[in-house]
């Protein structure tokens, strides 16, 4: 009950004598801290030593909200007007970040905020290009001491690559059995197709038997049969086969774009045949998780 | 230019071979997981496979992976196998399942000021990562649309954190945080069943308010809650959680 009554207060909450243009509601979603206070009937917050300056009344918004090439400029602009020694992210909001932008408007005139409207940025983007281009001292570089590399990053680093070359390695060698496993499949889809739903692929998969019917039974006819390997891998039963069949499909004069994922056991006949929408990506895990799939794909 | 270049490349992708590169169970230091720890009450899909289901629950290796820090939590993979594979290819395997899936989703720089990447947080059942890091409720991306009285439509983006046992719980907070990490808004959900029930939302010190239904959805794209209502004068408001905003706005975006 009483659930109910605060549930009840807040949608009562006198709402109307408040600006609440959609461009306000983003405005103060971005700024809290110059909307908060005397709203809702609430009491205005204490003036604090980081409120007390006036709120900023320009556009903080869009550079910072700006796509991450052009935040990163800001960063590179930032550097090369020795500002900003932290690295080029595309994080503005970083301590690094806005303290350098704090300088930068020191030196400006600017509002010190730690954020740029368009116009400060243009600024200084302009004032950046006008830098001149610094150039290495070569007895600085003699004498100074060389960067210490963590070894420990050299060597993850070196361990990625090393893994995702075994990887692509591994998936090379399985391209062939996989690519003739689908094949296979496919010869199989379209002689059901022609036989009008007689044949093994309905057999092996009852789930496209019944896809197969449903479509026949509101007049659709099967056309084009494109696969594709999803994954491929030693299986605890034999070798695994997970293919994404597209099916082109006619209705009258329309024409619909099916997909299904085959997932099978490689054996004669095919074994733990599974017919899975695309859509169903759980349901086409768990089949390869069930099946203790060792993918030599992914 | 180059060499900074190439030093944040190395750091890249010393970063992603952090994640790679999970350690074995028994080398952890971090603990044993438990079924009531928040990450699987956050989960319940994944507690039943990990400990209840007889399939899973008794399989050689299990690995759980979710996108950290904890507040990209909005996500898992959880893999199993029984003998075929290794400890560290089931972990493999749980990260790749795990990063296809934020892939899939689309990306979170609207949200989040963080980078989310998926790291293996558990391993036959020891924890991998230190508990204090671990999500200690409910987060997820979220969306907030309005459309005011002229017909423009504010997008709201942010991470939303709750208590974890929404639809359980006869209600259950939220706070909803900008992308710079301020909090903005608060607000109650109160379940009517496991699945749905009614929300109520506050922000900026009540100068922005609305509230009606909510409704939990599992599954593709992704588990997520879709809460519609009014403010208090009447105009339309659209909140999901657990959608990267992209995905929101092209789900529910069109208010």
């Amino acid at each position: 009950m009483r659930h109910w009554l605060i549930l009840a207060a807040i949608a009562l909450v006198p709402t109307g004598v408040y600006a609440q243009s959609a461009g306000e509601v983003e405005r103060c979603f971005q700024n809290p801290g110059a909307c908060s206070g005397g709203g809702g009937g609430q009491a205005p917050r204490p003036a604090t030593a980081a409120t007390t300056a006036p709120a900023p009344a320009g556009d903080y918004t869009t550079v910072l909200n700006s796509s991450e090439p052009e935040r990163r400029r800001v960063q590179e602009s930032l550097r090369a007007l020795d500002k900003y020694q932290g690295p080029i992210d595309g994080n503005l909001q970083s301590e690094a970040s806005q303290k350098a932008i704090s300088e930068w408007q020191k030196g400006h005139g600017y509002a010190q905020v730690g954020k740029l409207t368009p116009t400060e940025a243009q600024t200084l983007h302009a004032e950046a290009a006008r830098a001149p281009i610094k150039r290495i001292d070569p007895s600085q570089t003699a004498t100074a001491p060389p960067t210490p590399l963590t070894p420990p990053a050299l060597s993850n680093a070196d361990a990625l690559k090393a893994l995702q070359a075994r990887l692509a390695e591994r998936r090379k060698a399985a391209e062939p059995k996989a690519e003739a496993a689908a094949q296979s499949l496919v010869k199989d889809l379209k002689a059901y197709v022609a036989a009008d739903g007689k044949g093994t692929a309905g057999e092996q998969f009852p789930a496209f038997a019944k896809w197969y019917a449903d479509n026949k039974a509101v007049g659709r006819t099967i056309g084009d049969i494109a696969p594709a390997i999803d994954d491929y891998g030693d299986a605890k039963s034999g070798a695994a086969t997970t293919a994404e069949v597209r099916f082109e499909t006619k209705q009258g004069d329309k024409t619909y774009s099916q997909c299904l994922v085959f997932a099978w056991i490689e054996a004669s006949p095919r074994k733990s045949g599974e017919a899975i929408s695309c859509d169903d990506v759980a349901a086409v895990e768990k089949w390869k998780t069930d099946q203790a799939l060792k993918s030599a794909w992914r | 230019m180059t060499l900074r270049f190439l030093l944040s490349l190395v750091f890249g992708l010393t970063v992603a071979a952090a994640g790679v590169f999970a350690q074995s169970a028994a080398q952890s230091p971090h603990g044993k997981a438990e079924r009531r720890d928040p990450l699987f009450l956050r989960f319940p899909e994944m507690a039943e496979r990990y400990w209840v289901n007889t399939e899973t629950m008794t399989a050689s290796h299990k690995a759980v992976a979710v996108p950290m820090p904890k507040q990209c939590a909005f996500l898992y993979a959880d893999t199993y196998t029984k003998g075929a594979m290794s400890e560290r290819e089931v972990q493999d395997m749980a990260l790749s399942t795990c990063n296809r899936r934020l892939q899939e989703l689309g990306p979170l720089g609207e949200n989040y000021n963080v980078q989310c990447q998926c790291r293996i947080v558990i391993s036959n059942e020891t924890y991998l990562v230190p508990r204090d890091a671990l999500p200690d409720a409910a987060y997820g991306p979220v969306s907030i649309f309005y459309r005011d009285d002229r017909g423009n439509v504010a997008r709201l983006n942010g991470v939303a954190r709750y208590g974890a046992l929404v639809g359980r719980d006869r209600s259950a907070t939220f706070t909803v945080e900008n992308p710079r990490g301020e909090k903005v808004c608060d607000g109650t959900f109160t379940n009517d069943s496991p699945s749905n029930g009614r929300f109520s939302l506050s922000c900026f010190d009540g100068k922005f308010s609305g509230s009606g239904t909510y409704q939990s959805k599992t599954g593709a794209p992704n588990d997520h809650i879709i809460a519609r209502g009014q403010t208090g004068r009447g105009l339309p408001v659209v909140m999901s959680i657990g959608l990267p905003s992209q995905l929101a706005a092209g789900t529910y975006g069109g208010i």
